[in-house]
């Protein structure tokens, strides 16, 4: 009786975590593609899509591939993804002149 | 030992993740998925940095771009990615409370999404030709052909794993108590949809 409970508990917890992780992307989502629409070229707006970027990758990798309770490496590399490349994404656009000067031939 | 581990953990059968001892702290899957997992990331990872280095050469030409390009279609494609994502999940959380039926439904609803992902990039690709947006167009459309076509081949193929796990549900190749497969195939269909989530943003959004 009780371990049936605890199952039904469970169950209701992993599907409310799922339920509401599925609305939160799709609203950042929405955002995203408003911004897209309405907002002009610059700095503030490139942070704010790194940090959408990173925030949704994160609850993509800890709730639907559910890497918050996987092998620690495999987290380590895969978290470490989506921290780099968002702050990648901004500095490319802080510092694109200079990363033009250094990359061309 | 298995009759302890059995009695800690009720074996695949709360839908949690966290009381799967074959899972908890371990590789999700199996390795090989694994190595194909970093290996298309590195792919896509090549991709970013050439975007980074012809933003910054190219800047008048990525900062139009986006403009000119369909974001209501990049917006529903990442709206039928994220949806399939989660339906992949669910489909997980059933195989986990032994419900192999509901297992299945969820994931023709991934496949579904799937599906609706490559008809919006076909109408998405015609109505490009349509504005004149062609792969040599400028520097910006074709590294955007160059990732989204590349994304979507991997959408094709990862589509056709989720059928394969179908028939590995209806067949009991993945049960309650075995369905590491199946596993490893919900991480390679996150991968492809995360892999999305850094090239909507890079190609519709930011200018």
């Amino acid at each position: 009786m009780f371990n049936t409970r605890f199952k039904v508990r469970l169950k209701f917890e992993k599907l409310k975590t799922l339920d509401i992780s599925w609305i939160m992307l799709m609203l950042i989502t929405l955002a995203n593609a408003l911004v897209a629409e309405t907002a002009d070229k610059s700095l503030f707006i490139t942070a704010v899509i790194c940090f959408s970027i990173a925030f949704k990758g994160r609850r993509i990798m800890d709730y639907f591939m559910e890497l918050n309770h996987a092998n620690k490496t495999i987290q380590l590399f895969m978290r470490g993804y989506f921290y780099v490349f968002p702050l990648l994404i901004f500095l490319a656009d802080l510092f694109s002149e200079p990363l033009a000067a250094i990359t061309a031939l | 030992m298995n009759t302890v581990t059995e009695s800690m953990f009720p074996l695949n059968g709360c839908g949690l993740v966290r009381n799967e001892p074959e899972t908890v702290n371990k590789i999700p899957g199996n390795r090989a998925i694994w190595v194909g997992i970093f290996a298309e990331l590195t792919e896509f990872a090549m991709f970013f940095i050439v975007y980074f280095i012809a933003k910054a050469h190219y800047p008048e030409q990525f900062n139009q771009g986006p403009l000119q390009l369909n974001t209501l279609a990049g917006t529903l494609n990442t709206f039928a990615l994220i949806s399939s994502s989660y339906f992949v999940a669910k489909s997980l959380a059933a195989i986990r409370v032994n419900n192999p039926e509901q297992s299945i439904k969820w994931l023709w609803r991934a496949v579904m999404c799937g599906a609706i992902y490559l008809i919006i990039k076909v109408w998405e690709y015609h109505w490009n030709v349509d504005q004149g947006i062609q792969t040599n167009t400028n520097k910006f459309y074709t590294l955007y052909y160059y990732m989204t076509f590349n994304h979507l081949l991997h959408v094709g193929w990862a589509s056709g794993s989720l059928i394969w796990a179908i028939f590995g549900l209806k067949s009991g190749r993945y049960t309650q108590k075995n369905h590491l497969g199946l596993t490893a195939i919900a991480c390679y269909w996150h991968m492809v949809d995360l892999a999305w989530v850094i090239i909507f943003p890079l190609l519709y959004v930011l200018r």
